[in-house]
Protein backbone atom coordinates (compact mmCIF):
# COMPACT_ATOMS: atom_id res chain seq x y z
CA UNK A 1 0.00 0.00 0.00
CA UNK A 2 1.28 3.48 -0.83
CA UNK A 3 1.20 6.39 1.59
CA UNK A 4 -1.85 8.64 1.33
CA UNK A 5 -0.87 11.05 4.10
CA UNK A 6 2.56 11.43 5.63
CA UNK A 7 3.39 13.82 8.46
CA UNK A 8 7.11 14.32 9.12
CA UNK A 9 8.73 15.84 12.20
CA UNK A 10 5.52 17.70 13.11
CA UNK A 11 5.64 19.69 16.34
CA UNK A 12 3.07 21.93 17.92
CA UNK A 13 3.51 24.18 20.94
CA UNK A 14 0.82 26.10 22.79
CA UNK A 15 2.94 28.71 24.51
CA UNK A 16 5.33 26.74 26.71
CA UNK A 17 3.35 23.53 26.43
CA UNK A 18 4.72 21.18 23.78
CA UNK A 19 1.63 19.26 22.60
CA UNK A 20 3.36 17.45 19.70
CA UNK A 21 7.04 16.55 19.70
CA UNK A 22 8.63 15.64 16.37
CA UNK A 23 5.79 13.36 15.29
CA UNK A 24 5.96 11.11 12.22
CA UNK A 25 2.59 9.70 11.23
CA UNK A 26 1.40 7.91 8.11
CA UNK A 27 -1.94 6.75 6.72
CA UNK A 28 -1.81 4.46 3.69
CA UNK A 29 -4.29 4.20 0.85
CA UNK A 30 -7.45 2.31 1.72
CA UNK A 31 -6.44 1.81 5.33
CA UNK A 32 -8.21 2.39 8.64
CA UNK A 33 -5.81 3.57 11.32
CA UNK A 34 -6.80 3.59 14.99
CA UNK A 35 -5.22 6.50 16.86
CA UNK A 36 -5.03 5.80 20.58
CA UNK A 37 -3.63 7.58 23.59
CA UNK A 38 -4.58 8.72 27.05
CA UNK A 39 -5.97 12.20 27.73
CA UNK A 40 -3.30 14.76 26.87
CA UNK A 41 -1.30 12.27 24.76
CA UNK A 42 -1.48 14.60 21.75
CA UNK A 43 -3.91 12.77 19.48
CA UNK A 44 -6.44 15.63 19.41
CA UNK A 45 -3.68 18.11 18.54
CA UNK A 46 -2.39 15.82 15.80
CA UNK A 47 -5.89 15.66 14.29
CA UNK A 48 -6.34 19.41 14.62
CA UNK A 49 -3.12 20.00 12.71
CA UNK A 50 -4.11 17.54 10.00
CA UNK A 51 -7.63 18.95 9.67
CA UNK A 52 -6.43 22.56 9.55
CA UNK A 53 -8.05 23.60 12.82
CA UNK A 54 -4.64 24.70 14.20
CA UNK A 55 -1.36 25.26 12.34
CA UNK A 56 1.70 23.21 13.29
CA UNK A 57 4.74 24.96 14.74
CA UNK A 58 7.09 22.99 12.51
CA UNK A 59 7.18 19.90 10.28
CA UNK A 60 5.78 18.90 6.89
CA UNK A 61 2.61 17.25 5.61
CA UNK A 62 2.54 15.26 2.36
CA UNK A 63 -0.56 14.10 0.48
CA UNK A 64 0.30 11.30 -1.98
CA UNK A 65 3.93 12.34 -1.81
CA UNK A 66 3.25 15.99 -2.57
CA UNK A 67 4.05 18.55 0.13
CA UNK A 68 0.96 20.58 1.09
CA UNK A 69 0.22 23.52 3.33
CA UNK A 70 -2.82 23.06 5.58
CA UNK A 71 -3.64 26.31 7.38
CA UNK A 72 -7.46 26.05 7.53
CA UNK A 73 -10.25 23.49 7.40
CA UNK A 74 -10.94 24.64 3.85
CA UNK A 75 -7.32 23.78 2.93
CA UNK A 76 -7.77 20.33 4.47
CA UNK A 77 -11.02 19.68 2.58
CA UNK A 78 -9.37 20.86 -0.65
CA UNK A 79 -6.64 18.28 -0.01
CA UNK A 80 -9.21 15.51 0.45
CA UNK A 81 -9.11 15.44 4.27
CA UNK A 82 -12.48 15.53 5.99
CA UNK A 83 -12.86 15.55 9.77
CA UNK A 84 -16.03 14.42 11.42
CA UNK A 85 -16.48 15.62 14.96
CA UNK A 86 -19.40 14.33 16.94
CA UNK A 87 -22.35 16.62 16.05
CA UNK A 88 -20.32 19.70 15.21
CA UNK A 89 -20.01 19.08 11.47
CA UNK A 90 -23.75 19.29 10.74
CA UNK A 91 -26.40 21.99 10.85
CA UNK A 92 -29.22 20.40 12.81
CA UNK A 93 -31.89 22.75 11.43
CA UNK A 94 -31.15 21.79 7.83
CA UNK A 95 -32.33 18.65 6.07
CA UNK A 96 -30.07 15.69 5.34
CA UNK A 97 -29.84 16.64 1.65
CA UNK A 98 -29.05 20.30 2.40
CA UNK A 99 -26.35 19.24 4.88
CA UNK A 100 -24.78 16.81 2.43
CA UNK A 101 -24.34 19.52 -0.17
CA UNK A 102 -23.67 22.51 2.11
CA UNK A 103 -21.09 24.75 0.46
CA UNK A 104 -21.21 22.79 -2.83
CA UNK A 105 -24.90 22.89 -3.68
CA UNK A 106 -25.87 21.85 -7.22
CA UNK A 107 -27.93 24.53 -9.00
CA UNK A 108 -30.14 24.34 -12.05
CA UNK A 109 -31.67 26.75 -14.53
CA UNK A 110 -30.21 30.16 -15.37
CA UNK A 111 -27.17 31.00 -13.25
CA UNK A 112 -28.51 34.25 -11.84
CA UNK A 113 -31.49 32.41 -10.32
CA UNK A 114 -29.04 30.46 -8.14
CA UNK A 115 -31.72 27.81 -7.80
CA UNK A 116 -31.04 24.62 -5.83
CA UNK A 117 -31.48 21.37 -7.73
CA UNK A 118 -33.61 19.70 -5.06
CA UNK A 119 -34.36 16.63 -7.19
CA UNK A 120 -30.68 15.87 -7.81
CA UNK A 121 -29.81 16.53 -4.15
CA UNK A 122 -32.55 14.18 -2.92
CA UNK A 123 -31.60 11.43 -5.39
CA UNK A 124 -27.92 11.51 -4.40
CA UNK A 125 -28.81 11.69 -0.70
CA UNK A 126 -31.06 8.62 -0.96
CA UNK A 127 -28.36 6.66 -2.77
CA UNK A 128 -25.64 7.73 -0.32
CA UNK A 129 -27.65 6.80 2.75
CA UNK A 130 -28.10 3.35 1.25
CA UNK A 131 -24.40 3.06 0.39
CA UNK A 132 -23.28 4.11 3.82
CA UNK A 133 -25.47 1.38 5.23
CA UNK A 134 -28.52 3.06 6.76
CA UNK A 135 -31.18 0.41 6.38
CA UNK A 136 -34.10 2.53 7.59
CA UNK A 137 -35.96 4.48 4.95
CA UNK A 138 -35.23 8.08 5.99
CA UNK A 139 -36.45 10.79 3.58
CA UNK A 140 -33.62 13.19 2.56
CA UNK A 141 -35.83 16.11 3.60
CA UNK A 142 -35.64 15.02 7.27
CA UNK A 143 -33.95 17.66 9.46
CA UNK A 144 -30.69 16.35 10.89
CA UNK A 145 -31.86 17.48 14.34
CA UNK A 146 -34.40 14.66 14.41
CA UNK A 147 -31.84 11.93 13.62
CA UNK A 148 -30.14 9.73 16.22
CA UNK A 149 -26.43 10.18 17.03
CA UNK A 150 -25.44 7.21 14.88
CA UNK A 151 -27.51 8.40 11.92
CA UNK A 152 -25.85 11.82 12.15
CA UNK A 153 -22.45 10.16 11.96
CA UNK A 154 -23.69 8.28 8.91
CA UNK A 155 -24.74 11.52 7.21
CA UNK A 156 -21.32 13.06 7.91
CA UNK A 157 -19.53 9.96 6.60
CA UNK A 158 -21.79 9.87 3.54
CA UNK A 159 -20.89 13.47 2.79
CA UNK A 160 -17.17 12.74 3.02
CA UNK A 161 -17.64 9.72 0.72
CA UNK A 162 -19.61 11.66 -1.88
CA UNK A 163 -17.11 14.49 -2.10
CA UNK A 164 -14.32 11.97 -2.61
CA UNK A 165 -12.47 12.83 0.57
CA UNK A 166 -9.50 10.47 0.51
CA UNK A 167 -9.07 10.58 4.26
CA UNK A 168 -11.96 10.65 6.70
CA UNK A 169 -10.99 11.47 10.28
CA UNK A 170 -13.52 10.26 12.85
CA UNK A 171 -13.05 11.87 16.24
CA UNK A 172 -14.82 9.83 18.92
CA UNK A 173 -17.62 8.74 16.57
CA UNK A 174 -18.99 6.17 19.01
CA UNK A 175 -19.16 8.46 22.06
CA UNK A 176 -22.54 8.43 23.80
CA UNK A 177 -23.94 5.85 21.37
CA UNK A 178 -25.81 2.69 22.31
CA UNK A 179 -24.58 -0.80 21.34
CA UNK A 180 -26.65 -1.09 18.16
CA UNK A 181 -25.84 2.46 17.07
CA UNK A 182 -22.12 1.84 17.64
CA UNK A 183 -22.24 -1.27 15.48
CA UNK A 184 -23.96 0.84 12.83
CA UNK A 185 -21.19 3.44 12.87
CA UNK A 186 -18.51 0.72 12.67
CA UNK A 187 -20.35 -0.67 9.64
CA UNK A 188 -20.39 2.80 8.03
CA UNK A 189 -16.61 3.01 8.54
CA UNK A 190 -16.07 -0.41 6.94
CA UNK A 191 -18.27 0.61 4.01
CA UNK A 192 -16.21 3.78 3.58
CA UNK A 193 -13.05 1.64 3.25
CA UNK A 194 -14.83 -0.66 0.81
CA UNK A 195 -15.44 2.34 -1.44
CA UNK A 196 -11.74 3.19 -1.39
CA UNK A 197 -11.42 5.71 1.44
CA UNK A 198 -8.90 5.78 4.26
CA UNK A 199 -9.89 6.62 7.82
CA UNK A 200 -8.34 7.68 11.09
CA UNK A 201 -10.47 6.36 13.91
CA UNK A 202 -10.13 7.86 17.36
CA UNK A 203 -12.06 6.38 20.27
CA UNK A 204 -11.62 5.98 23.98
CA UNK A 205 -13.19 2.56 23.79
CA UNK A 206 -10.31 0.34 22.59
CA UNK A 207 -12.71 -2.53 21.81
CA UNK A 208 -14.45 -0.41 19.19
CA UNK A 209 -11.08 0.43 17.64
CA UNK A 210 -10.06 -3.24 17.55
CA UNK A 211 -13.24 -4.19 15.69
CA UNK A 212 -12.63 -1.96 12.72
CA UNK A 213 -9.02 -0.85 12.19
CA UNK A 214 -6.15 -2.33 10.15
CA UNK A 215 -3.38 -0.74 12.21
CA UNK A 216 -3.08 0.98 15.56
CA UNK A 217 -0.89 3.99 16.35
CA UNK A 218 -0.35 4.92 20.00
CA UNK A 219 0.65 8.35 21.29
CA UNK A 220 1.98 9.29 24.70
CA UNK A 221 3.33 12.61 25.96
CA UNK A 222 3.06 14.27 22.55
CA UNK A 223 5.05 11.54 20.76
CA UNK A 224 4.17 8.49 18.69
CA UNK A 225 5.35 5.53 20.80
CA UNK A 226 4.08 2.69 18.56
CA UNK A 227 2.89 2.96 15.00
CA UNK A 228 2.51 -0.51 13.58
CA UNK A 229 0.35 -2.50 15.94
CA UNK A 230 -1.65 -5.19 14.19
CA UNK A 231 -4.95 -5.60 16.08
CA UNK A 232 -5.20 -9.21 14.94
CA UNK A 233 -1.93 -10.15 16.59
CA UNK A 234 -2.06 -7.96 19.69
CA UNK A 235 -4.28 -8.08 22.75
CA UNK A 236 -6.28 -5.17 24.13
CA UNK A 237 -4.25 -5.47 27.36
CA UNK A 238 -0.97 -5.09 25.52
CA UNK A 239 -2.21 -1.95 23.81
CA UNK A 240 -3.42 -0.57 27.14
CA UNK A 241 0.09 -1.11 28.53
CA UNK A 242 1.59 0.83 25.63
CA UNK A 243 -0.94 3.64 26.07
CA UNK A 244 -0.20 4.06 29.76
CA UNK A 245 3.50 3.16 29.57
CA UNK A 246 3.12 1.01 32.65
CA UNK A 247 4.54 -2.44 33.39
CA UNK A 248 2.16 -5.37 33.92
CA UNK A 249 2.29 -4.97 37.68
CA UNK A 250 1.82 -1.20 37.60
CA UNK A 251 -1.12 -1.56 35.23
CA UNK A 252 -2.77 -4.21 37.38
CA UNK A 253 -2.31 -2.05 40.42
CA UNK A 254 -3.73 0.99 38.68
CA UNK A 255 -6.70 -0.99 37.43
CA UNK A 256 -7.18 -2.65 40.80
CA UNK A 257 -6.97 -6.10 39.24
CA UNK A 258 -6.38 -9.04 41.56
CA UNK A 259 -5.40 -12.27 39.84
CA UNK A 260 -5.39 -14.34 43.00
CA UNK B 1 -53.85 7.57 6.06
CA UNK B 2 -52.23 9.70 3.36
CA UNK B 3 -54.68 12.53 4.15
CA UNK B 4 -53.96 12.29 7.82
CA UNK B 5 -50.24 12.60 7.26
CA UNK B 6 -50.85 15.60 4.99
CA UNK B 7 -52.85 17.30 7.74
CA UNK B 8 -50.21 16.36 10.30
CA UNK B 9 -47.51 17.84 8.13
CA UNK B 10 -49.51 21.05 7.71
CA UNK B 11 -50.09 21.33 11.45
CA UNK B 12 -46.42 20.76 12.24
CA UNK B 13 -45.33 23.65 9.96
CA UNK B 14 -44.04 26.67 11.89
CA UNK B 15 -46.51 28.86 9.97
CA UNK B 16 -49.56 26.95 11.23
CA UNK B 17 -49.74 28.64 14.67
CA UNK B 18 -49.51 32.21 13.27
CA UNK B 19 -52.10 31.37 10.58
CA UNK B 20 -54.61 30.14 13.17
CA UNK B 21 -53.96 33.20 15.30
CA UNK B 22 -54.49 35.60 12.39
CA UNK B 23 -57.72 33.91 11.30
CA UNK B 24 -59.01 33.91 14.89
CA UNK B 25 -58.06 37.56 15.31
CA UNK B 26 -59.88 38.60 12.13
CA UNK B 27 -62.95 36.53 13.10
CA UNK B 28 -63.14 38.09 16.57
CA UNK B 29 -62.78 41.69 15.35
CA UNK B 30 -65.23 41.12 12.53
CA UNK B 31 -67.84 39.58 14.81
CA UNK B 32 -67.60 42.54 17.20
CA UNK B 33 -67.52 45.21 14.50
CA UNK B 34 -68.51 44.21 10.93
CA UNK B 35 -66.87 47.44 9.65
CA UNK B 36 -63.56 45.75 10.37
CA UNK B 37 -63.77 44.06 6.96
CA UNK B 38 -65.09 47.13 5.14
CA UNK B 39 -63.15 48.11 1.98
CA UNK B 40 -62.10 51.39 3.61
CA UNK B 41 -60.63 49.72 6.66
CA UNK B 42 -58.92 46.99 4.63
CA UNK B 43 -57.36 49.63 2.35
CA UNK B 44 -56.14 51.70 5.31
CA UNK B 45 -54.69 48.69 7.12
CA UNK B 46 -52.88 47.48 4.01
CA UNK B 47 -51.34 50.90 3.34
CA UNK B 48 -49.44 51.22 6.59
CA UNK B 49 -48.89 47.52 7.18
CA UNK B 50 -46.51 47.02 4.33
CA UNK B 51 -44.03 49.69 5.39
CA UNK B 52 -43.08 47.84 8.57
CA UNK B 53 -43.54 44.61 6.62
CA UNK B 54 -40.71 45.49 4.24
CA UNK B 55 -38.29 45.82 7.16
CA UNK B 56 -39.60 42.60 8.69
CA UNK B 57 -38.87 40.67 5.46
CA UNK B 58 -35.19 41.67 5.49
CA UNK B 59 -35.00 41.13 9.27
CA UNK B 60 -36.23 37.55 8.74
CA UNK B 61 -33.16 36.72 6.66
CA UNK B 62 -30.84 38.47 9.09
CA UNK B 63 -32.34 36.68 12.09
CA UNK B 64 -32.19 33.35 10.27
CA UNK B 65 -28.45 34.00 9.95
CA UNK B 66 -28.32 34.42 13.74
CA UNK B 67 -28.12 38.22 14.06
CA UNK B 68 -30.56 41.06 14.49
CA UNK B 69 -30.63 44.78 13.82
CA UNK B 70 -31.93 47.30 16.36
CA UNK B 71 -31.01 50.29 14.18
CA UNK B 72 -33.76 49.76 11.55
CA UNK B 73 -36.19 52.19 13.24
CA UNK B 74 -33.56 54.93 13.24
CA UNK B 75 -32.62 54.27 9.61
CA UNK B 76 -36.35 54.37 8.77
CA UNK B 77 -36.43 57.91 10.19
CA UNK B 78 -33.00 59.04 8.98
CA UNK B 79 -33.07 58.02 5.29
CA UNK B 80 -36.06 60.18 4.27
CA UNK B 81 -34.72 63.12 6.29
CA UNK B 82 -31.46 62.85 4.35
CA UNK B 83 -33.24 62.44 1.03
CA UNK B 84 -35.61 65.39 1.49
CA UNK B 85 -32.91 67.64 2.98
CA UNK B 86 -30.80 67.05 -0.14
CA UNK B 87 -33.76 67.66 -2.44
CA UNK B 88 -35.39 70.59 -0.63
CA UNK B 89 -32.09 72.46 -0.38
CA UNK B 90 -31.67 72.09 -4.13
CA UNK B 91 -28.45 70.06 -3.94
CA UNK B 92 -29.67 67.18 -6.09
CA UNK B 93 -32.67 65.90 -7.96
CA UNK B 94 -35.18 63.69 -6.17
CA UNK B 95 -33.94 60.56 -7.97
CA UNK B 96 -30.31 61.15 -6.96
CA UNK B 97 -31.33 61.99 -3.38
CA UNK B 98 -33.29 58.73 -3.26
CA UNK B 99 -30.30 56.71 -4.45
CA UNK B 100 -28.00 58.50 -1.98
CA UNK B 101 -30.40 57.75 0.88
CA UNK B 102 -30.39 54.04 -0.02
CA UNK B 103 -26.61 53.98 -0.48
CA UNK B 104 -25.95 55.68 2.87
CA UNK B 105 -28.28 53.16 4.52
CA UNK B 106 -26.33 50.32 2.87
CA UNK B 107 -23.14 51.82 4.33
CA UNK B 108 -24.75 51.91 7.78
CA UNK B 109 -25.55 48.21 7.31
CA UNK B 110 -21.98 47.59 6.16
CA UNK B 111 -20.66 49.26 9.32
CA UNK B 112 -22.98 47.14 11.48
CA UNK B 113 -21.84 44.00 9.69
CA UNK B 114 -18.14 44.78 9.97
CA UNK B 115 -18.39 45.59 13.68
CA UNK B 116 -20.19 42.28 14.28
CA UNK B 117 -18.03 40.04 12.10
CA UNK B 118 -14.58 41.64 12.31
CA UNK B 119 -14.48 43.11 15.80
CA UNK B 120 -16.73 40.35 17.15
CA UNK B 121 -19.12 42.55 19.09
CA UNK B 122 -22.64 41.14 19.49
CA UNK B 123 -25.19 42.54 17.06
CA UNK B 124 -27.32 43.64 20.03
CA UNK B 125 -24.65 46.10 21.19
CA UNK B 126 -23.47 47.19 17.74
CA UNK B 127 -26.93 47.99 16.43
CA UNK B 128 -27.98 49.57 19.74
CA UNK B 129 -25.06 51.96 19.35
CA UNK B 130 -25.92 52.54 15.70
CA UNK B 131 -29.57 53.21 16.66
CA UNK B 132 -28.41 56.19 18.75
CA UNK B 133 -25.84 57.44 16.24
CA UNK B 134 -28.27 57.38 13.29
CA UNK B 135 -31.15 58.91 15.24
CA UNK B 136 -28.80 61.58 16.52
CA UNK B 137 -27.63 62.43 13.02
CA UNK B 138 -31.25 62.62 11.78
CA UNK B 139 -32.14 65.06 14.57
CA UNK B 140 -28.95 67.06 14.06
CA UNK B 141 -29.23 67.60 10.31
CA UNK B 142 -32.92 68.48 10.54
CA UNK B 143 -32.67 70.55 13.74
CA UNK B 144 -35.38 68.25 14.99
CA UNK B 145 -37.95 69.54 12.52
CA UNK B 146 -39.77 67.44 9.94
CA UNK B 147 -38.79 67.92 6.31
CA UNK B 148 -41.59 68.77 3.89
CA UNK B 149 -42.21 66.12 1.27
CA UNK B 150 -45.38 67.37 -0.42
CA UNK B 151 -43.15 68.81 -3.15
CA UNK B 152 -42.95 65.22 -4.40
CA UNK B 153 -46.36 66.06 -5.84
CA UNK B 154 -46.72 64.37 -9.17
CA UNK B 155 -43.12 63.20 -9.38
CA UNK B 156 -42.85 59.80 -11.07
CA UNK B 157 -40.85 58.41 -8.13
CA UNK B 158 -43.71 59.20 -5.76
CA UNK B 159 -46.10 57.39 -8.09
CA UNK B 160 -43.88 54.34 -8.37
CA UNK B 161 -43.36 54.14 -4.61
CA UNK B 162 -46.72 55.10 -3.13
CA UNK B 163 -49.10 55.92 -5.98
CA UNK B 164 -52.62 54.64 -5.40
CA UNK B 165 -55.50 53.46 -7.50
CA UNK B 166 -58.88 51.89 -6.98
CA UNK B 167 -59.78 48.27 -7.61
CA UNK B 168 -63.54 48.31 -7.10
CA UNK B 169 -64.07 49.85 -3.67
CA UNK B 170 -60.50 49.09 -2.54
CA UNK B 171 -57.85 51.80 -2.57
CA UNK B 172 -54.58 50.06 -3.32
CA UNK B 173 -51.17 51.66 -2.76
CA UNK B 174 -48.15 50.78 -4.90
CA UNK B 175 -46.24 49.99 -1.71
CA UNK B 176 -48.39 46.86 -1.42
CA UNK B 177 -46.87 45.58 -4.67
CA UNK B 178 -43.37 46.34 -3.42
CA UNK B 179 -44.17 44.31 -0.32
CA UNK B 180 -45.58 41.38 -2.32
CA UNK B 181 -42.62 41.52 -4.70
CA UNK B 182 -40.02 41.49 -1.94
CA UNK B 183 -41.90 38.78 -0.02
CA UNK B 184 -41.82 36.54 -3.11
CA UNK B 185 -38.20 37.37 -3.88
CA UNK B 186 -36.85 36.88 -0.34
CA UNK B 187 -39.03 33.80 0.20
CA UNK B 188 -37.51 32.35 -2.96
CA UNK B 189 -33.99 33.26 -1.86
CA UNK B 190 -34.45 31.68 1.57
CA UNK B 191 -36.02 28.41 0.49
CA UNK B 192 -34.94 27.74 -3.08
CA UNK B 193 -31.43 29.07 -3.52
CA UNK B 194 -27.88 28.25 -2.57
CA UNK B 195 -27.72 31.61 -0.77
CA UNK B 196 -30.72 30.58 1.34
CA UNK B 197 -28.97 27.37 2.36
CA UNK B 198 -25.93 29.41 3.39
CA UNK B 199 -28.06 31.86 5.40
CA UNK B 200 -29.70 29.02 7.34
CA UNK B 201 -26.38 27.24 7.92
CA UNK B 202 -24.77 30.52 9.05
CA UNK B 203 -27.39 30.89 11.77
CA UNK B 204 -27.69 27.18 12.60
CA UNK B 205 -24.04 26.21 13.02
CA UNK B 206 -21.54 28.83 11.87
CA UNK B 207 -18.57 26.57 12.64
CA UNK B 208 -19.89 23.77 10.44
CA UNK B 209 -20.85 26.23 7.71
CA UNK B 210 -17.38 27.76 7.73
CA UNK B 211 -15.76 24.33 7.55
CA UNK B 212 -17.78 23.61 4.39
CA UNK B 213 -16.47 26.74 2.72
CA UNK B 214 -19.48 28.99 3.41
CA UNK B 215 -18.35 32.58 3.82
CA UNK B 216 -20.22 33.19 7.07
CA UNK B 217 -18.95 36.73 7.61
CA UNK B 218 -19.78 37.93 4.12
CA UNK B 219 -23.25 36.40 4.37
CA UNK B 220 -23.89 38.32 7.60
CA UNK B 221 -22.50 41.61 6.30
CA UNK B 222 -24.67 41.44 3.16
CA UNK B 223 -27.76 40.75 5.28
CA UNK B 224 -27.01 43.74 7.55
CA UNK B 225 -26.78 45.84 4.39
CA UNK B 226 -30.07 44.44 3.10
CA UNK B 227 -31.76 45.13 6.42
CA UNK B 228 -30.63 48.78 6.54
CA UNK B 229 -31.40 49.39 2.85
CA UNK B 230 -34.88 47.96 3.23
CA UNK B 231 -35.48 50.11 6.33
CA UNK B 232 -34.50 53.23 4.38
CA UNK B 233 -36.70 52.21 1.44
CA UNK B 234 -39.65 51.75 3.81
CA UNK B 235 -38.88 55.09 5.47
CA UNK B 236 -38.92 56.92 2.14
CA UNK B 237 -42.24 55.30 1.20
CA UNK B 238 -43.71 56.31 4.55
CA UNK B 239 -42.45 59.89 4.24
CA UNK B 240 -44.16 60.37 0.87
CA UNK B 241 -47.40 58.74 2.03
CA UNK B 242 -47.61 60.89 5.17
CA UNK B 243 -46.21 64.02 3.44
CA UNK B 244 -43.53 64.51 6.08
CA UNK B 245 -40.04 63.21 6.84
CA UNK B 246 -39.93 63.32 10.61
CA UNK B 247 -36.51 62.65 12.19
CA UNK B 248 -38.28 60.92 15.07
CA UNK B 249 -40.36 58.55 12.94
CA UNK B 250 -39.71 54.84 13.27
CA UNK B 251 -38.85 55.04 16.98
CA UNK B 252 -39.62 51.68 18.54
CA UNK B 253 -40.15 50.01 15.16
CA UNK B 254 -37.13 47.76 15.68
CA UNK B 255 -38.80 45.85 18.50
CA UNK B 256 -42.14 45.65 16.70
CA UNK B 257 -40.39 44.26 13.61
CA UNK B 258 -38.47 41.67 15.64
CA UNK B 259 -41.75 40.71 17.33
CA UNK B 260 -43.40 40.25 13.91
CA UNK B 261 -40.59 37.99 12.74
CA UNK B 262 -40.53 35.89 15.90
CA UNK B 263 -44.33 35.56 16.09
CA UNK B 264 -44.18 34.31 12.50
CA UNK B 265 -42.02 31.38 13.52
CA UNK B 266 -38.44 32.45 12.77
CA UNK B 267 -36.06 31.29 15.49
CA UNK B 268 -34.67 34.14 17.60
CA UNK B 269 -31.28 32.42 17.80
CA UNK B 270 -31.05 31.70 14.07
CA UNK B 271 -30.95 28.65 11.82
CA UNK B 272 -34.62 28.59 10.91
CA UNK B 273 -36.65 31.28 9.19
CA UNK B 274 -39.88 31.64 7.28
CA UNK B 275 -40.99 34.49 5.05
CA UNK B 276 -44.58 33.23 4.94
CA UNK B 277 -44.56 33.23 8.74
CA UNK B 278 -43.23 36.78 8.81
CA UNK B 279 -45.98 37.96 6.45
CA UNK B 280 -48.48 36.39 8.87
CA UNK B 281 -46.65 37.94 11.85
CA UNK B 282 -46.77 41.38 10.21
CA UNK B 283 -50.53 41.10 9.72
CA UNK B 284 -51.13 39.67 13.20
CA UNK B 285 -49.63 42.73 14.88
CA UNK B 286 -50.99 45.31 12.45
CA UNK B 287 -54.50 43.83 12.43
CA UNK B 288 -54.35 43.83 16.22
CA UNK B 289 -53.41 47.51 16.28
CA UNK B 290 -56.22 48.38 13.87
CA UNK B 291 -58.78 46.02 15.40
CA UNK B 292 -58.54 47.07 19.02
CA UNK B 293 -59.07 50.68 18.05
CA UNK B 294 -62.04 49.72 15.87
CA UNK B 295 -63.78 47.73 18.60
CA UNK B 296 -63.34 50.55 21.11
CA UNK B 297 -60.44 49.36 23.23
CA UNK B 298 -58.23 52.36 24.11
CA UNK B 299 -55.28 52.50 21.71
CA UNK B 300 -52.95 52.88 24.66
CA UNK B 301 -53.76 49.28 25.62
CA UNK B 302 -52.22 48.05 22.38
CA UNK B 303 -48.93 46.98 23.95
CA UNK B 304 -50.73 44.78 26.48
CA UNK B 305 -52.14 42.70 23.63
CA UNK B 306 -48.86 42.58 21.71
CA UNK B 307 -46.96 41.44 24.79
CA UNK B 308 -49.57 38.79 25.51
CA UNK B 309 -49.43 37.52 21.92
CA UNK B 310 -45.63 37.25 21.99
CA UNK B 311 -45.74 35.31 25.27
CA UNK B 312 -48.52 33.07 23.95
CA UNK B 313 -46.76 32.35 20.66
CA UNK B 314 -43.46 31.60 22.35
CA UNK B 315 -45.22 29.18 24.71
CA UNK B 316 -46.86 27.48 21.74
CA UNK B 317 -43.53 27.24 19.87
CA UNK B 318 -41.82 25.79 22.92
CA UNK B 319 -44.53 23.15 23.41
CA UNK B 320 -44.51 22.16 19.72
CA UNK B 321 -40.71 22.01 19.68
CA UNK B 322 -40.62 19.71 22.70
CA UNK B 323 -43.31 17.47 21.21
CA UNK B 324 -41.37 17.40 17.95
CA UNK B 325 -38.15 16.39 19.68
CA UNK B 326 -39.96 13.72 21.67
CA UNK B 327 -41.08 12.33 18.31
CA UNK B 328 -44.81 12.64 18.99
Amino acid sequence: MTDLIRMEHVSKAYGKIQALKDVDFTVRENEIVGLLGDNGAGKSTLIKVLSGAVPSTSGDIYVRGKKVSIRSTTDAIANGIETIYQDSALVTQLSIARNLFLGREPVKGPRFLNRLDHAAMDAVARDLLKRVGISKNIPPSTPVGSLSGGERQAVAIARAMYFESDLIILDEPTNNLGVAETQGVLRFVRNARKSGHSCIFIAHNIHHVFQVVDRIVVMRGGRVVADDINPKETSVEDVERIITGMTDEELEQALGVNNH
Amino acid sequence: MENRSLIQRFVSKPEFGPLVLLVAEIAVFWSINPDFLSPLNISNTLSFTVELGLIALAMTLLMTAGEFDLSVGSVFGFAPVLMWTLFNSGITSLEVAFVIALAVAALIGLANGLFVTRIKISSFLVTLGMLLVVRGVALFISDGFPQRTWSAGQHWLAHVLVGDFYVGPFRIYMSLFWFIGFALLLGYVLTQTKAGNWIQATGGNPGAARARGVNVNRTKVLLFMLSATMASFAGVISSIRTSAANPNSGAGYELEVIAMVVIGGTALMGGRGTIIGTVLGVFILRVMRNGIVLIGVPGLAYNIFIGAIILGMMTLHSILERRHQAGT
